[in-house]
């Protein structure tokens, strides 16, 4: 029972630690995003970096914050299929 | 202590329930359509997009966009809290949930009052139509969530684990629709 408490106790920090991790991921992903829209200047290739950086902040709150790790297989794929069309689909209208 | 345990790899029982992951499968589709669509649209004429797109405050986007994102992270703390039966820690954290809704209206608030009184209204132009159209929908969504939010408040030692993360898998939703818009509106038009 002690074992069982501990790993609890555990498995909580260590999931505290990772929505905090998660958290600052997503706020430096927003600055760098930020920062890569002023460097915008027409190029295609801007516009790619800025979906792929708001790409994996969409991926980042999906699967920690909104735990959609622990879903079945096919929750995860739907929202990466949705994510992957949706930005293929901007990029090669751009 | 107790712990409740739901079978999440049960394709029926993703977290919040099949139904809000339904909602929430509809409204990002629509959404990306929209977004599609204005993207198509500014083909047209890219110029007037693009010199519209830089009336636009990008940092206010930007802030915004930390706004929701660390309301999403107090969110999914209040879950793992709620989980733990600490509900005193859990409606602690889901206060600053919903100060950080609240602020992501407020600052909206601002920036709406900034375009009126420039004139930039819904008619000015497709691509404020659609500015108008897709940021005013998601405003409504953030809405009914701290409206959804605020009914947790005030019951939450008697609500299911489901519910509430039912609840908070919608607050997220208003995150990843707004992942979408920012960066489509704001950014590389």
């Amino acid at each position: 029972m002690v074992i069982a408490f501990s790993c609890n106790l555990f498995n909580t920090i260590v999931m505290q630690k990772k929505d905090i991790y998660t958290l600052v991921l997503l706020i430096l992903l927003t600055i760098t995003t930020a920062f890569f829209s002023n460097l915008e200047n027409g190029l295609k290739v801007i516009g790619l970096i800025i979906l792929i950086l708001s790409g994996i902040k969409f991926i980042a709150v999906a699967f920690q914050f909104m735990e959609l790790g622990k879903a079945h297989n096919f929750w995860k794929g739907l929202v990466i299929s949705f994510l992957t069309l949706f930005i293929g689909i901007i990029y090669a209208v751009l | 202590m107790k712990t409740e345990q739901i079978d999440y790899k049960n394709f029926y029982y993703p977290p919040g329930g099949i139904l809000i992951w339904i909602l929430i499968t509809v409204e990002l589709l629509t959404f990306g359509m929209a977004l599609i669509a204005l993207v198509f649209m500014s083909k047209e004429d890219p110029e007037l997009f693009h010199k519209s797109r830089l009336l636009l405050n990008s940092t206010f986007g930007a802030t915004n966009t930390i706004f929701l994102l660390v309301s999403g992270f107090f969110m999914a703390t209040t879950v793992h809290l709620f989980k733990k039966r600490k509900f005193d820690k859990a409606s602690f954290y889901l206060n600053l949930t919903m100060i950080g809704g609240v602020l992501f209206l407020i600052l909206k608030t601002f920036e709406y009052y900034h375009k009126i009184e420039s004139g930039l209204v819904i008619d000015y132009n497709t691509f404020f139509t659609f500015y108008w159209l897709l940021t005013g929908f998601h405003v409504i969504h953030v809405l009914v969530g701290l409206v959804i939010l605020t009914y947790f408040k005030f019951t939450l030692k008697k609500l299911e684990t489901e519910d509430l993360e039912a609840g908070a898998a919608f607050w997220h939703m208003c995150d990843l629709i707004w992942l979408l818009l920012f960066p489509v509106i704001y950014l590389i038009l």
